[in-house]
């Protein structure tokens, strides 16, 4: 018995495997192994055996492994049906499957499942202990009863190993009734950098995507949006149900949520406008009205606001109610009663003033800012004038209307390579 | 009037796409090596395989174009999933030889076009073959298919070579639509050129290109009317060429008895006396235009398609670290085709021979594939093949897997 736990047990190893009751008569083989959902979560639940009555499921402490390589139910091993409980299946669901490296932020191919035998209150338990992506992986599949199990093992052990730890493994469920089923919530998937979960998306294929998608937090899934590509972007937008695209847009930056509604044909962005919060909707269809192409095309309707006669602390309460993604302000802006902008206040100025300190003391002499109607290649040129990271916008009587900021220019500025 | 024929055009042209490129790629310098040869031995006898092939190519092309819009998944991709490693690996091996040797005869036909210009061959394979592998690495997608629609273009100057030959108009048309009477079949040599027409026209690696080049357009379910008609026009265009090809040769070279042709760049040569400076000019230029075209898809398309299969890291837009595998593969297939052409007397038509009989045993594999993932409904829902659709595909398995059984069989019994 000793021997045959020395072989590393896998996925690939454990396929095909004989099982047979006490008397040594063949009982069916492993044809997948199954994974709990639920409390239970990552766990084996057990092997699925096929039987002539059908596929059945055996847990691994119900099973020993003999030496020969087969296994043994043991004495009164529960012997359960299938139905009723919903499991991931590890060849069905994982293998040759694409599954997202958390860890590694990227989506892989799964070669082989890396199993694992542990003492468990005196019985021998499986468990999964990472999943193989790399060329040992591949090896053991392609020679998989080609040659004796110890001298597949020896042989694969030459290559390379690429693992990924069970826990940073997510696997993905098209299937929406099953994916709920399963409780597949993509919680670390949604903990990386919007970015990274863009790459990943746009690494997937489209009924994928949507899947992820509309399985993530709406406030994620809008920052992870805003850092796809236009054009996907647009694809993605264009077969999610409009219900679903309006949360998600809603949570969007209100000049990138027009920028890709703009994209949409008309009916589409019509009927996403519909279903959206009236207030955050207000402020799209405002943006929409401007050319693509020009500064108020680009800006962004999110940012801080306060009376010129206003102190560091009422700049401060400001920025605590700002209920916008607070680390995109790097600054902000006096205005007056009639919303005229007056004067821009650096962040950093803020935070080394006095709290009693007025604003209008703090503020440039000469501050820039643009014409609502300026062309983009303009909002460019006076970024890289002026070093600027924000750039207010007016319209024609000198009234604040938005914000452009630094990554909205380098943006359309990689566009237009 | 004049404006809804504009628009007409325009629309026309906006469907033009992955399917339209890959079908002419199919034109390939290997392509017309043997359309020409088919025209100067047997004259108009050929032509009327070439309805038969456009029926079949259209089925096969269409069939991926549609599980590419449907699954949002490459070929590769899809055969990894549902029929596992081993699988995978079998084909792709054997797509990467095959690809392997249509890249080689790229290359040399290239060399061989521009030898006509007296430009040798070992200035001109290196340069081109660095302008090749550029495109793709510095190139972007769009860009880079914007070019090769424009390349497409040129295909034209075959229609026009065809044209300035002066053939008997209606007896190419009654060829094309009569079966040749049944003697002719009694020549083993008729025989083997109905094959390898066959077996240049469709040809494996289409398949996975066409269905990546779907997928990457991000073409949608509902829009997929546009992707099958530019699958249809494609396929039409590339066989109406194809038929030009023919009569063209079949006017000059074989009206002269001059049957023999060795090189794809010797029906150009031999055309030069018959037809005038202009048909030589078109038929240089044409092989030079596809040998090109050629030969900046193939091996960007194998890389791609063995790096989805398998699951390796790929991409142009990832760096050399990133995905070594997927640029050693790519910049290997191409340096690797160069420098076999670049070997003095490298036997390139007994090369050109054996890849094509692996190109026969790859593509029944590749229709029967597609054909069991296409009838799957847990994939294609509703758009699985109708009845007919896998009737006709069916057929062009079974034909293509006897004919290669025929064609290999008398392969090795002519080299005993």
């Amino acid at each position: 018995m000793r021997e045959a736990l020395k072989i590393t047990p896998t996925l690939t190893t454990m396929l095909g495997t004989p099982v047979t009751d006490m008397e040594g008569k063949l009982c069916g083989r492993v044809k997948d192994l199954a994974v709990a959902t639920g409390a239970d979560a990552g766990k084996i639940a057990g092997l699925v055996l096929k039987t002539r009555k059908g596929s059945k499921l055996v847990p691994a402490t119900g099973l020993r492994p003999t030496p020969s390589g087969a296994l043994e139910l043991r004495d009164g091993a529960e012997i359960l049906s299938l139905k009723g409980q919903e499991y991931i299946f590890l060849r069905e669901d994982l293998l040759d499957r694409q599954i997202i490296d958390v860890h590694g932020r990227k989506v892989v191919r799964v070669n082989d499942v890396d199993l694992q035998w542990f003492e468990q209150g005196g019985l021998e338990d499986l468990r999964v202990r990472e999943v193989e992506v790399g060329m040992r992986g591949a090896v053991r599949r392609l020679l998989q009863g080609a040659l004796p199990a110890g001298a597949l093992d020896s042989i694969a052990r030459r290559f390379p190993a690429r693992v990924i730890p069970w826990e940073f493994v997510d696997v993905i469920e098209v299937d929406p009734a099953r994916r709920v089923r399963l409780n597949i919530e993509h919680e670390r998937l949604a903990q990386l950098h919007p970015s990274d979960i863009a790459d990943i998306l746009e690494d997937l294929a489209p009924a994928e995507r949507e899947a992820i998608l509309t399985t993530l937090d709406e406030e994620v899934a809008a920052e992870a949006l805003e850092e796809v590509e236009p054009k996907l972007q647009k694809s993605m937008m264009e077969s999610l149900d409009s219900e679903v695209a309006a949360g998600i847009v809603e949570e969007m930056d209100p000049s990138a949520a027009a920028d890709l509604l703009a994209e949409l044909p008309e009916s589409r962005s019509e009927a996403i406008l519909e279903e959206m919060d009236p207030e955050e909707r207000q402020e799209v269809e405002d943006l929409l009205v401007f050319r693509e192409d020009s500064a108020a095309g680009r800006m962004t309707t999110e940012y801080v606001p306060v009376a010129k006669t206003a102190t560091v602390a009422d700049a401060i309460r400001a920025l605590r109610e700002f209920d916008g993604d607070i680390e995109t302000i790097t600054e902000i802006y006096l205005v007056d009663e009639a919303r005229v902008l007056q004067g821009v206040v650096p962040l950093a100025r803020l935070v080394l003033a006095d709290a009693e300190t007025r604003l209008d003391a703090l503020a440039d002499a000469r501050f820039i800012a643009c014409a609502a109607s300026a062309h983009e290649q303009q909002v460019a040129e006076l970024f890289d004038r002026y070093n600027l990271r924000a750039l207010p916008v007016v319209d024609e009587s000198g009234k604040l209307v938005g914000v452009v900021e630094a990554d909205h220019v380098i943006a359309f500025l990689r566009e237009g390579r | 009037m004049l404006k809804r024929w504009k628009i007409r055009v325009l629309l026309f042209l906006a469907v033009l796409g992955p399917g339209f490129i890959t079908a002419n790629v199919d034109n390939d310098p290997n392509g017309i090596l043997t359309y020409s040869q088919a025209g100067a031995q047997y004259g108009y006898e050929l032509l009327w395989t070439i309805i038969p092939i456009t029926i079949a190519l259209i089925v096969i092309q269409e069939m991926c174009a549609r599980m590419g819009v449907v699954t949002g998944k490459g070929l590769s991709d899809l055969i990894r999933e549902e029929f596992g490693l081993r699988v995978t690996v079998v084909v792709m091996i054997l797509l990467v030889l095959v690809n392997f040797g249509n890249v080689i005869g790229e290359f040399a036909g290239a060399a061989s076009s521009l030898e006509l210009f007296h430009l040798s061959k070992y200035i001109s394979v290196p340069i081109v073959a660095v302008l090749v592998w550029l495109l793709a690495v510095r190139g972007d997608y769009k860009k880079v298919e914007k070019i090769f629609l424009t390349a497409s273009v040129f295909y034209i100057a075959y229609i026009i070579a065809g044209v300035l030959s002066e053939p008997s108009w209606h007896t190419a048309l009654v060829a094309t639509v009569k079966l040749p009477p049944r003697s002719v079949w009694k020549d083993g040599g008729y025989l083997f050129m109905v094959i390898s027409v066959i077996g240049t026209t469709i040809a494996p690696w289409m398949q996975f290109y066409l269905q990546s080049s779907v997928v990457e357009k991000g073409v949608r379910a509902k829009d997929y009317a546009a992707s099958r008609l530019d699958v249809i026009v494609g396929s039409i265009f590339t066989d109406v060429v194809a038929w030009f090809i023919i009569v063209a040769c079949a006017a000059t070279l074989w009206v002269h008895g001059m049957g023999s042709i060795q090189e794809a760049s010797d029906a150009a040569v031999a055309m030069k006396p018959l037809a005038g400076p202009y048909a030589f000019l078109l038929f240089a230029f044409g092989l030079f235009n596809a040998s090109f075209f050629a030969a900046s898809v193939l091996p960007l398309s194998t890389a791609y398609v063995v790096c989805e299969g398998l699951g390796v890291e790929s991409g142009i837009d990832k760096r050399f670290k990133e995905a070594p595998f997927f640029y050693w593969l790519y910049t290997i297939l191409i340096a690797g085709g160069a420098a076999v052409v670049l070997i003095p007397r490298f036997p390139l038509v007994k090369w050109a021979i054996e890849s094509q009989a692996l190109n026969g045993v790859l593509l029944p594999l590749v229709i029967v594939l597609m054909l069991l993932l296409i009838n799957r409904k847990d994939l294609m829902g509703k758009h699985t093949n109708s009845r007919w659709f896998n009737a006709i595909a069916w057929v062009t398995a079974v034909v293509v897997s006897i004919l290669s059984v025929i064609w290999m069989v008398g392969q090795f019994r002519g080299h005993s």
